[in-house]
């Protein structure tokens, strides 16, 4: 299936922004461009029909990364260079392509986008969630439905450990700062 | 060095007023998102993030240290144990009420699932918000180089565990 101008120029602007990440000599152009490779999934996302995707992209990847990122550079000392690309091993280079071609070579197995073969949407798993997710819990969204009820257990597990990881964040940086 | 000891924090009238207008919308729209979770795109993990930006926005535009005596710290650790008590209370109420662990159904009245839900959507949202809002604090008051290296005397600072010591700040 060809990619519609709007997908099209999506990738475009991702893939670029990705190489100049990875490229960029200076560490605040990389911030920069790592930013808008974030802003630029996060359309890709909403393209897809991924809204709630997109949105925790936009406002993470591009956005708080983006803050945090940038003030950890400020306190840190940044190398004034005036080269503008890195300079990269060859093996690195090599190991990198590897890497890619073995990833790439698994994209022809998954279905076309919004092909009605998909498992996602053959499974009846996926049929279940659709009929009975309102009934059961009352949510419009079905996304919702299946974070909060049916997988609600998980989604505990997610919030706590993302409520550990700040503690102990917290914690452990308290101590340098007071130090 | 002198570099990294300059605050990164430049005052212009442009971004504070910009953040002064938008900062009621951008924190109405993370609850929005948080509320209505339920019903549209969205929910606790996306709205607490967008309201956790709020706080950064705010920082950005009138400094880290003003912004940091505003929000006070206690409360935004307050915010990370009340979002876990709420989603394990929600749990162990419907466990109470002799349903399972999360079992909305169990509790009485109409629509008492959706409610609960958009309860639990509330307290991830206070959980992430306050994980970004407390992260960007310490590390906005963290590793001062020069002041760090003159604590220790040029080493990284280690000490005896469980044993801070309170007098010098490096912040």
């Amino acid at each position: 299936m060809a990619p519609t101008p709007v997908e099209a120029g999506l990738l475009v602007v991702i893939l670029g922004s990705a190489l100049a990440t990875a490229v960029l000599r200076d560490v605040l152009g990389s911030i920069i461009a790592f930013s808008a490779y974030s802003l630029g999934v996060a359309m890709l996302w909403v393209v897809l029909r991924a809204p709630d995707v997109g949105l925790t992209e936009a406002a993470v990847g591009a956005g708080v990364m983006t803050i945090l990122l940038l003030l950890t550079i400020a306190k840190t000392v940044r190398p004034s260079e005036d080269r503008v690309l890195a300079s990269f091993d060859p093996k690195t280079l090599v190991l990198v392509a590897a890497f890619v071609l073995a990833l790439g070579a698994t994209v022809p197995a998954l279905p076309a986008v919004g092909s009605p073969d998909a498992p996602v949407v053959s499974s009846e798993v996926s049929q279940y969630y659709l009929d009975h997710a309102y009934k059961d819990t009352g949510v419009e969204n079905v996304v919702t439905a299946v974070l909060a009820a049916y997988r609600g257990f998980d989604t505990l597990g997610e919030a706590v450990v993302v409520f550990t990881a700040g503690v102990a964040v917290v914690a452990v940086l308290k101590r340098e700062v007071t130090a | 060095m002198s570099d990294a000891r300059r605050s990164p924090y430049v005052e212009s009238t442009i971004i504070m007023t910009t953040v002064r207008v938008i900062a009621p919308f951008v924190m109405t729209y993370g609850l929005f998102v948080m509320f209505h979770g339920a019903k549209s795109p969205g929910g606790g993990f996306q709205g607490g993030a967008i309201v956790g930006a709020l706080v950064l926005m705010l920082a950005f535009a009138f400094g880290a240290d003003p912004t940091r005596e505003w929000v006070n710290q206690r409360v935004v650790v307050g915010l990370l144990v009340v979002g876990v008590a709420t989603f394990v209370g929600i749990g162990l109420a419907t466990m109470a009420l002799r349903g399972s662990f999360l079992e909305y159904a169990v509790i009485a009245g109409a629509k008492s699932s959706k409610y609960a839900i958009e309860l639990i959507e509330l307290g991830i949202g206070a959980i992430v918000s306050g994980v970004i809002t407390s992260l960007f604090f310490l590390i906005d008051a963290g590793f001062d180089v020069e002041a760090d290296a003159a604590d220790a005397g040029g080493e990284t600072p280690e000490e005896t565990p469980g044993e801070p010591s309170s007098g010098e700040v490096g912040s």
